[in-house]
């Protein structure tokens, strides 16, 4: 027969133009941007409190929704350029919800040995993704406008999309801010301080309830960033928030828990190792991840960026 | 807070004794859908009952059990696929046998390392054994998982088989009691385990790691020992329950499975021997209603999930012990 | 040779599988069907129950994705039963005694817990029927075992050939209705011989599991007869579930593809447009995929491209068989509009029509034997059974329990009376199902043949294949 196909044998290769290179570059750059914001968000909520928020996926799908929901509602009355301000309003609101769960159902097991707080955001997992269910319903959400408002920049001679573009710079002013914050302001030193030892800073007079509070807010609210910047160019679907859950925990292992640069490197090697894959042997994305997360874990334990513990 | 009074040694026999007749008689009272859905929540408690090796008696939790959970499922398939194997018993030694390779591998990677460390070793080491399943769709079946009919089963070393038209009641009739066995089997080896010498130095070692190093002990080894038996018997808990499930999939390899097995320990209570069998039943039963009963089942799991670590922090068992000894004194008080 | 010969060339080639376009399409496809109308049909005409029948309700099943992803799917599924149930019951239920209850699970529970909860049904709860069941990784799994509970099943999706073919070779209690996935790539690759005769450059993405393995497959043979010299010069396997696509999106506009062929669906097609849109994939080829339109319809927006190839699992889309031609279809969609403020999806047609063929099997079943009949009846009377569904006719093949209705996709469109893209009413491509399924009784995989499914050996061995 003269087709050439029988599954993967024939691929023709064809040459990899430079365009195809830096707009697989920029792919890359803007899913980092996005896993560093949920990845930082969940190390810093570990580094900080200790524990291993598993309903972090949820936060990020809740930003996403909340995100295109006000958008879709108050695209007819406003201009396009202001519906840019339910991003960072999309992220308010998820760190609003974090720091109501935060005393109420986080603070009781801090002093409980860490499986009970596993199960116990294991358990706000399973709720929140069937509230974002019972809110929004199963069709999907979508906030393209502020992408098409922006519109498109040839890359040779491929379209790309300004959107991205300026949300890999929102990755990267968010990783400046984080930095700045945790080491160059006053919260930022109580912060580490209560993460380096919890009782010495209780004993200093250190607020570490406040401090818990806020660290868990923090965290939802660059979950909650990362989902309002990603529905733009993708669409809130029910089940992102698990989907994601996984890749970012990747991300933290490789980069090491608890450490913000460790989630910044960890972020950009994932999605530079899943665009390579993909790009070339598609067949093992998803080994790749778990076996470079494994390879990590037996050379350093604690991850490239991580304390002993 | 005040240990529980632990109940004397004929106190207790007697418990084991009546708790043992009302299992045998199940299936003379209950139906066959009750009968195989306590069928299920004993194979899940054997699994439970490995993985407290582990978190209640050696102090490490594992977030990985669906490896070894999965890898008994797996083997049993795979031994019914391949090789044409119909036994049982057949079927429960490569389990046993393919869970302990498992074990024994993923064991010295990860016993060198405690708390959450531990955890997410486990964890990714399961997460590679899931991309495997899911990826070699040619050998695995991929998502289509592979099938493992009851009626292609026998037991007994090919005494008992269940071919031909209504042979399920008839297949849950004979499994329910060939689980119960092992279930028992395995109870009764997990006590000796957890109260011989060996179980006492795990507890030792999970009490005070310093201390035990300084008598001598050398704990990566009763680590890497204690690792290998709760895999072995979250294996043969997998091997058990596939022909339940009349197939296997890469689901029973994904972290989900991993976090119902430490479900099942919290649930029950994992400083109790007992906990994590009653945790296990329990889930077993809380989920199949959950899903049962709403469409909303996620909410309803996840909000009584909640308040059972919120409100039962000792476990059902552990608060049930509480709760018993409360009384005791009590009454004692008012005599 | 002269274009305009090769044209000419080719579509006389594809006359050979009775494909048909436009407003040909269904009087083509009538006549392709005609033979196998066999039943006389009662659906519709009201007929005096025999014997005596007893008030006591029907217990109805039915599992299907109410969350996730996939609930995109499930949703539409589980308000075309509702309506049935509700038509059914409206008219003093089956028979006009016994009325329909059903109980709902929730699909997204897992594959073990939807066994369990099939067992539960059916031991606990004690169900006459089981219908639903979307994904095709979980009817092989409930397919055996509702045939050893000996439960009545109308699975309305779920369409690997894999569950015939392998998992229930001989089934006795399980039917299904919707048509066999092998035919949703050999749709798509009619689809795209008909429309787009000169692509040669295939890339394909596809989910990563059994489905997307199928289409990438079964597209592939399929076009690979139809049309002289393709070949695949991208895939791309993103996991199920994905939300971004951009790598991918950027690796197949590098290989330069023709055509792609798309099987995402339920939500990650969602995605997978709005990105492919942005990165100018939709100007730069063809793409003809399986499943764009498989949700509900208001799920896809009205920046989603025209002329894309958008596929209904082969199944059913609202606007066809068109109003006039076929009321019956007309007819439904009012109904269900009224009802649920929306259009019904191929998914909606497979579960309403699954509870309308039990009715009908009943029914006959009652006319012969009197009294309420049992299940060895009903399933004499749907082996072989067809009935007039808002797609067309359907027809319940014997050997094995498969339902088989006339394969449609076509290429989208925005008309100004819908919220949504539909499909251009000029380019739709109705084939009868016959000219592209395996026929009674072909060897399964393993019995002569090691194909994956039947349909592709049959495909392999009896489908001439286009000259340059």
């Amino acid at each position: 027969m003269a087709i050439r196909q029988a599954a993967p044998a024939v691929r023709v290769r064809k040459k990899k133009t430079m365009e195809i290179v830096a707009v697989q570059v920029l792919n890359s750059l803007f899913y980092a941007a996005v896993l560093f914001l949920i990845a930082a968000g969940l190390s810093l909520i570990f580094g900080v409190m200790g524990i291993i928020n598993m309903a972090h996926g949820s936060f990020y799908a809740l930003g996403a929704y909340v995100t295109a929901w006000s958008v879709a509602a108050a695209a007819a009355a406003i201009p396009p350029a202001a519906l840019f301000i339910f991003l960072p309003l999309g992220a308010v609101a998820v760190a609003v919800i974090g720091l109501a769960i935060e005393p109420t159902l986080i603070r009781p097991f801090y002093r409980r040995p860490e499986e009970y707080q596993l199960l116990v955001t294991f358990g706000l997992l399973l709720v929140l993704d069937d509230v974002i269910r019972l809110v929004w319903g199963g069709t999907p959400l979508t906030a393209n406008r502020l992408v098409d408002f922006l519109g498109l920049v040839q890359i040779g001679a491929l379209p790309y999309p300004v959107y991205n573009l300026m949300m890999i710079g929102v990755g990267i002013a968010a990783a400046l801010g984080l930095w700045a914050f945790v080491y160059r302001t006053r919260f930022g030193v109580l912060l580490r301080a209560t993460a380096q030892d919890r009782r010495m800073a209780a004993a200093l007079g250190i607020d570490v309830g406040r401090v818990y509070a806020l660290a868990f807010g923090l965290g939802c609210f660059m979950a909650g960033l990362g989902g309002a910047i990603v529905v733009p160019s993708q669409a809130a679907v029910l089940g992102m928030g698990v989907e994601v859950l996984v890749v970012a925990f990747v991300v933290v292992v490789i980069g090491g828990l608890g450490s913000l640069e460790g989630a910044l490197v960890g972020a950009l090697i994932v999605s530079a190792l899943r665009t390579i894959t993909i790009q070339f042997w598609e067949e093992t994305e998803l080994a790749a991840l778990y076996l470079i997360a494994a390879i990590v874990l037996l050379i350093r334990p604690t991850g490239l960026f991580g304390r002993k513990s | 807070m005040n240990a529980p009074q632990v109940p004397s040694i004929g106190r207790r026999a007697a418990l084991v004794a009546a708790a043992l007749v009302v299992l045998v008689l199940v299936p003379t009272f209950a139906s066959i859908y009750q009968t195989q859905l306590l069928t299920y929540g004993l194979t899940l408690a054997i699994a439970a009952l490995g993985f407290n090796l582990l978190l209640g008696y050696t102090g490490l939790l594992s977030f990985g059990h669906s490896a070894y959970f999965g890898g008994g499922a797996y083997a049993v398939a795979l031994m019914m696929r391949y090789l044409g194997v119909s036994s049982m018993e057949l079927f429960i030694l490569g389990g046993i046998a393919f869970s302990a390779a498992l074990a024994a591998l993923f064991g010295i990677v990860c016993v060198r390392h405690t708390r959450i460390f531990f955890a997410i070793l486990t964890l990714a080491l399961s997460q590679v054994l899931w991309t495997l399943a899911y990826k070699f769709f040619w050998i695995t079946g991929g998502t289509d998982g592979l099938r493992v009919p009851f009626s292609k089963l026998t037991l007994l070393g090919g005494l008992v088989g269940f071919p031909g038209a209504d042979a399920y009641p008839r297949f849950i009739a004979f499994y329910y009691y060939y689980v119960l066995a092992a279930f028992c089997v395995c109870v009764a080896l997990m006590w000796l385990i957890v109260h011989s010498p060996f179980g006492k130095t795990l507890q030792a070692i999970r009490d005070n790691e310093t201390r035990a190093r300084f008598l001598g002990v050398r704990i990566w080894r009763y680590r890497w020992l204690a690792f290998l038996v709760s895999g072995i018997f979250t294996g043969l808990a997998g091997s058990l329950w596939v022909p339940l499930n009349g197939l296997t999939t890469p689901d029973v390899l994904y972290w989900p499975q991993s976090g119902k097995i430490v479900f099942f320990a919290v649930l029950g209570g994992f400083r109790n021997f007992s906990g994590p069998i009653f945790g296990a039943v329990i889930f077993n039963y809380l989920e199949v209603y959950a899903v049962a009963v709403t469409e909303y089942w996620q909410i309803t799991l996840g909000v009584i999930l909640i308040a059972l670590v919120t409100f039962l922090p000792a476990g059902v068992v552990g608060t049930a012990a509480q709760l018993s000894a409360w009384l005791k004194r009590r009454r004692g008080a008012a005599a | 040779m002269d274009k305009e010969h090769i044209q000419q060339e080719r579509r006389g080639f594809l006359k050979q599988f009775g494909a048909t376009m436009g407003a040909a399409g269904l009087g083509a496809a009538g006549l392709g069907t005609a033979a196998y109308v066999a039943a006389p049909r009662t659906a519709n005409a009201a007929v005096q129950p025999k014997g005596n029948i007893p008030a006591k309700p029907i217990k109805v099943g039915h599992i299907t994705f109410l969350t996730g992803a996939a609930e995109l799917l499930g949703g539409p599924g589980q308000r075309g039963h509702v309506l049935a149930m509700e038509e059914i019951n409206a008219q003093g239920g089956v028979l006009g005694k016994r009325k329909i209850e059903t109980i709902f699970a929730d699909e997204a529970a897992g594959t073990d817990s939807n066994v369990k909860e099939l067992r539960r049904m059916k031991l606990s709860e004690n169900i006459d029927l089981f219908t639903g069941v979307i994904s095709s990784g979980n009817t092989p799994a409930l397919g055996p075992v509702a045939e050893e509970l000996k439960v009545l099943t109308l699975f309305n999706d779920g369409c690997t050939d894999f569950l015939f073919d392998k998992a229930v070779p001989n089934p006795k209690y399980t039917f299904r209705v919707t048509n066999i996935q092998s035919a949703d790539g050999v749709t798509a690759a009619i689809g795209t011989a008909t429309h787009w005769p000169k692509v040669r450059r295939i890339a394909s993405i596809q989910p990563d599991y059994s489905y997307g393995r199928n289409v990438f497959e079964h597209f592939v043979l399929a076009l690979g007869k139809l049309l002289p010299g393709i070949e695949v010069v991208s895939e791309s396997w993103p996991k199920l579930g994905s939300t971004d696509f951009t790598s991918h999106i950027t690796k197949i506009l590098g290989a330069k593809p023709d055509v792609l062929v798309v099987g995402l669906w339920g939500g990650d097609y969602v995605a997978f447009y709005k990105q492919a849109l942005r990165y100018g994939l939709f100007d730069r080829m063809k793409v003809a995929t399986t499943l764009a339109f498989g949700g509900y319809p208001h799920a896809i927006g009205k920046d989603h491209p025209e002329g894309v190839l958008a596929g209904v699992h082969a199944n059913y889309h609202f606007l066809y068989p068109s109003a006039e031609r076929w009321p019956i279809n007309k007819d439904f969609v009012e109904r269900y509009h009224k009802r649920w403020k929306e259009y019904p999806s191929f998914e909606s047609d497979g579960a309403y029509t699954a509870l309308y063929l039990y009715k009908h099997a009943v029914e006959k079943a009652n006319q012969l034997v009197g009294g309420w009949p049992n299940d060895e009846a009903i399933i004499a009377m749907l082996e072989g059974a067809g009935i007039d569904s808002p797609a067309g006719y359907l027809y319940i093949r014997a050997d094995n329990h498969q339902g088989y209705k006339d394969a449609v996709t076509g290429l989208s469109k925005n008309l100004p009376e819908y919220e949504f893209p539909v499909w251009d009413p000029n380019s739709i491509v109705s084939i009868p199902i016959r000219s592209i399924t395996a026929p009674p009784n072909w060897a399964k995989p393993g019995h002569g043949h090691n194909e994956s499914t039947a349909a592709a050996d049959w495909i392999k061995k009896t489908w001439p294949s286009a000259k340059t």
